[in-house]
Order: structure tokens, then C-alpha cells, then sequence
């Protein structure tokens, strides 16, 4: 769920296409965001699950896979 | 048009802000019956200042924000963590449609980011730019981008350069603007590897009207009507521009001010001076709009005085008179415009 969630948000934000997502796809340099984009979609994860990401965290996110398991662990 | 346009603006943000800005929000609504302006700030402050003035209560309204972004904090982390801000919760009231566009004279990191951030890009614009006017012995010219992306890609500057024309032709009323990007040289192979990637690209764009590389010291002469760059330089450029203005100024009234007959001299010159100065005066353009956003975001100079906040709010009337996003839409083609495949 978070996964599907967090492509369309990807999608959304960085306009790509949903197959180019995987878990070890990075958003820098595999998608072409960059700090604010990776932030944009953070903050729409955030209002979706009603989370807040730990800044020091967010921070240290390069793959799609990191900011599932970041929702995860949050969400847990 | 009657519908009304209603505008954000960031009560708090600048200098002289509350004071100002609730001042320029009255001209504007009093000079312009489609203006609906929600003051956002906090409101025992606000309505301090509204006190001094009469005007249409249905037309200015006071939304309450308890926090204030200050000029020195980091902006990403004033947007997420303040949500209680004058800048945060007026880009929230654009994103959820209940005001049409923001004004401030805040913080330009955390407008920069915030317009980003929360009231988002048009789907399939990449980059967000920052786009002022600036004077020029021809009128003016729109310098694009003097913002955040100091990064920028190829792409990106086609984008400004059509985002750029259509808001020049809109504001200015010039049909089909020239369009220049800013390099060390006019000649097509000079510049660094992304004005050199950008060329062709411009030069075969057929929504623009391209006229080359600009160096420098040709903006001023107002060769072109739109100045094409990345956010690094651009924002270089402009600061020089403001540096060698001041400082042109201040050397210009010492020297003036130096002995009895330079005096007399400046006297004598003072009504013809003043006159040629008024061209430069830009102030009646309003601030400068973030173009590509789901929105109009205008940020106006952290000293703005309550002239420039009218005329920022004045200037979003334009902008929606003009439908400027929807010729953005329809000039990148965004209308289906979902995914790249």
C-alpha cells in the first residue's frame, strides 16, 4: 500500500512513468528529482497517511525501497 | 471580467510588514473593485493597522496565523515544521482553491520552496522559476529565472523561455516578445555546456521568438524582452545589476553634493534628472511572479512599502485576466500531459 501510494505521488510530482519505479530506483539520479521534489512527495505521504517523516531521516532517503520502509517504520 | 480574484497575502512577511502591507491591501482593494484580499497574519496585529482605515470589510479579510517565518530560518524546515505561518497557511488557502494567488515580501527561500512545496507545480512544468522585471533603457525586460534552480537542465530553460514569453506578452501586451539566453557571448558556441545544449533547442522552438545569445552588459540596453538563464546566474546578474545601481547612485549624489557650484549644477538638473529616473522605476510591475505553479505566487522585495504590495496585488489581476496558466498549459502542451510513456 504505501508503495502503490508513493508511486503515484512520484508520478505526480516528477511525471515519469510508473514501470520506470522499482525499490532500488533512485530519485536523484535514476527519476531526475531533485531535494524540493523529494520533499514534495514526502510532504504528500505525509498528509496521506497523517505521518510526520523525521527530518534527519528524509534526509538520507536515495532509493524508492528507503522511503517505503521509512513510511513503514513510522507508521508502525 | 467580474469574478473576483482573491489574493493571500503574507501579512507578515518584510520589513515593514504588518504596517505596509495591510496599507497596500487597502489601496489595491480601493483602486480595483475585483480585488478580494485575505490578510494572513496575526490578526491582532493586522487589525491594529486595519483600524486607521475605512474600507470594504467583504473585500479584505483578516485569516489568523499565529507563527511568523523569519527572513534567517531554513526554509524547508520553516514550511514543515510552521504550519501556523502567515507564508504556509496562505499558500495552503491557493492550493485548496480558496484564494486565487499570494503575495509576500517574506522570506525568498522559504516563498521559493513554499510555492513548491505546497501549492505545487502544473503538472509537467519541471521547474518552478522566479521571474522579475527589470529596467532597461527600452522599457523592461523579464529575467528568467532568478530563483531556486540554480541546477537547471536544458529542458528547463525551454520551459522559461516559453513560460517567460507568454507571461512578457500577457503583462507587457507585446505580441510574440524576443527571447534571448543570457551567455559570454553571442556567437552560437559560446558558453558553457548547458547554454550550449540550450541553443538549438531555442533556436528551433517554434512557440518562441528566439533571437540568440545576450551577454551581460546588453541587458541593460534592453536587447531582448525575456532573459533566459539558470537561477546561479541569473540571480548573479541581477544583484550586479542592483549593486552597480546603488552604486552608480551614491557616486553620482556625492559627486553632486561635492562643491557650491556642483550644487548649483544639481539643482539645475534635478527636475530632468528625476524625470529620466522615473523610467527606471519598476515598482508599478508589481513583484516577481513564480511562474509554473498551480497559482500565482508574487514575491515582492523584503522592504517593500505599501506601493509595491498594491502593485503586486494589482499585478494578479493581470495574471488571471490573461489566463497565463492556461497559455502555459496549452503552450508545453500539459493537458494530458501525465506520464512520459
Amino acid at each position: 500500500m504505501e508503495l502503490e501510494k508513493l508511486k503515484e505521488l512520484i508520478v505526480d510530482v516528477l511525471n515519469v512513468d510508473p514501470n520506470e519505479i522499482k525499490d532500488d530506483t533512485k530519485f536523484i539520479d535514476d527519476l531526475g528529482a531533485d531535494s524540493l521534489d523529494v520533499y514534495q512527495i514526502i510532504m504528500g505521504i505525509e498528509d496521506e497517511f497523517g505521518i510526520k517523516l523525521p527530518e534527519d531521516k528524509i534526509e538520507k532517503i536515495t532509493t524508492v525501497g528507503e522511503a517505503v520502509e521509512l513510511i513503514k517504520e513510522v507508521n508502525d | 471580467m467580474t469574478e473576483k480574484v482573491r489574493v493571500a497575502v503574507d501579512a507578515m512577511g518584510g520589513d515593514l510588514a504588518p504596517t505596509e502591507v495591510v496599507k497596500g491591501a487597502i489601496e489595491a482593494a480601493k483602486e480595483n473593485d475585483l480585488v478580494k484580499v485575505f490578510l494572513v497574519g496575526q490578526e491582532d496585529k493586522i487589525n491594529v493597522e486595519l483600524a486607521k482605515y475605512e474600507y470594504d470589510h467583504e473585500r479584505i479579510e483578516v485569516v489568523n496565523a499565529t507563527e511568523v517565518i523569519e527572513m534567517a530560518e531554513a526554509p524547508v524546515l520553516a514550511i514543515r515544521n510552521k504550519k501556523d505561518s502567515s507564508i504556509v497557511k496562505a499558500m495552503y488557502m491557493v492550493k485548496h482553491g480558496e484564494a486565487d494567488a499570494y503575495v509576500s515580501a517574506g522570506s525568498t527561500g522559504a516563498n521559493l520552496v513554499g510555492g513548491q512545496l505546497i501549492v505545487g507545480r502544473i503538472k509537467g512544468v519541471e521547474r518552478a522559476p522566479l521571474a522579475p522585471f527589470i529596467p532597461t533603457e527600452k522599457g523592461v525586460s523579464l529575467l528568467i529565472d532568478c530563483g531556486a534552480n540554480v541546477d537547471a537542465r536544458s529542458s528547463h530553460l525551454v520551459q522559461f523561455a516559453k513560460m517567460g514569453s507568454i507571461y512578457y506578452e500577457s503583462v507587457m501586451q507585446k505580441r510574440n516578445p524576443t527571447v534571448a539566453l543570457l551567455s559570454i557571448g553571442v556567437e552560437e558556441d559560446k558558453g558553457n555546456a548547458l547554454v550550449k545544449e540550450t541553443y538549438p533547442l531555442l533556436k528551433n522552438c517554434p512557440d518562441i521568438n528566439f533571437i540568440g545569445n545576450i551577454e551581460a552588459r546588453d541587458i541593460s540596453s534592453g536587447v531582448a524582452d525575456v532573459i533566459v538563464t539558470e537561477a546561479f546566474a541569473g540571480n548573479i546578474a541581477l544583484k550586479m545589476y542592483e549593486g552597480v545601481a546603488k552604486t552608480m547612485f551614491s557616486t553620482l549624489k556625492k559627486g553632486l553634493l561635492s562643491s557650491t557650484r556642483a550644487k548649483i549644477g544639481a539643482l539645475l538638473i534635478k527636475p530632468a534628472l528625476k524625470e529620466t529616473l522615473k523610467d527606471f522605476n519598476i515598482d508599478k510591475y508589481g513583484g516577481a511572479p513564480m511562474l509554473g505553479l498551480n497559482g500565482l505566487v508574487v514575491k515582492t522585495h523584503g522592504s517593500s512599502k505599501a506601493v509595491e504590495i498594491k502593485n503586486s496585488i494589482l499585478q494578479c489581476v493581470v495574471f488571471k485576466e490573461h489566463n497565463v496558466n492556461d497559455k502555459i498549459r496549452e503552450v508545453l502542451n500539459l493537458q494530458d500531459a501525465h506520464v512520459k510513456a
